[in-house]
């Protein structure tokens, strides 16, 4: 099964990249889950909520052409039933177009049928990293808080 | 992507919003398939999908000699954390809670 997701975000190829990638403004976005990883070829990463202080996914990175395509292998560890999915993929893409920049993040190699705890977050997670790059703000809609620090507190 | 009047507009019209639906229930068809689904000529069903392309609501990836057409839920998304959660999330997070309990209960009761 394969899900494709697009944004267009007025910002640069590199601020894009940047804020995918650094550990720090991925958590403002991404259900206050980070990334570590020392972007290496074939290196791997981990995500982590620094709150919960557990693995919530892990993953190899396939691709790394920064600042136009990433690609990670993905296993969702924050239950058993997703644990149980096993690994799909995702790519994602960084599109100049004008002034702003087209992200495509599909995620493939799904199971059939996949529990969509799996892919279900990605336009939450891609509006708040809209509204990082375009404002500096966080989304602080209760949906977007709902994991996070703020959330949890 | 297009503006926010073309996501409304896209999604002002019962015929798209059932395209929606059916790339909802099984994501990645090609124009033929979903005509196949849908009581529709092959002209009508490309004049709706070029107007949700447009609006940011398909988008299409080509695959060999195929286009295939994918639901991007992300424009819809957007009006969420814009109109939606600003005005109504907490309500409406409890109205839908009821409209699912009065439907059960209705269906249990044969009406």
């Amino acid at each position: 099964m394969e899900k494709v997701f697009e944004i267009y975000i007025k910002t640069t190829p590199e601020r894009l990249w940047e804020a995918i990638t650094d550990n720090a403004q991925r958590q403002k976005y991404n259900f206050g889950v980070g990334v570590s990883s020392d972007w290496a070829p074939g290196s791997g990463y981990e995500g982590v909520h620094p709150g919960a202080g557990i693995s919530i996914c892990e993953g190899e990175n396939l691709e790394i052409d920064p600042p136009r395509r990433l690609v990670q292998s993905f296993t969702a560890l924050w239950s058993d039933q997703v644990k149980s999915e096993g690994v799909s993929r995702v790519t994602w893409e960084i599109e100049p177009v004008g002034s702003s920049c087209r992200l495509t993040v599909t995620h493939d190699q799904l199971n059939e049928g996949a529990n969509s705890e799996l892919y279900g977050g990605w336009p939450m997670i891609l509006s708040g990293l809209k509204t990082l790059l375009e404002t500096g703000e966080l989304l602080d809609t209760p949906g977007s808080l709902r994991y996070s620090e703020e959330g949890i507190s | 992507m297009g503006s926010m009047d073309e996501v409304f507009k896209a999604l002002a019209d019962p015929t798209r919003r059932s395209l929606l639906d059916e790339l909802f229930e099984k994501d990645g068809q090609t124009l033929s398939a979903l005509e196949g689904r849908l009581p529709m000529t092959r002209f009508g069903v490309m004049k709706h999908l070029k107007v949700l392309e447009e609006a940011g609501l398909v988008t299409t990836k080509r695959r060999g000699r195929e286009k295939l057409h994918f639901l991007n839920p992300v424009p819809i998304r957007l009006i969420h954390d814009r109109w939606v959660s600003k005005y109504a999330e907490p309500w409406a997070a409890g109205l839908s809670e009821l409209k699912k309990d009065i439907e059960e209960d209705s269906h249990g009761e044969g009406i």
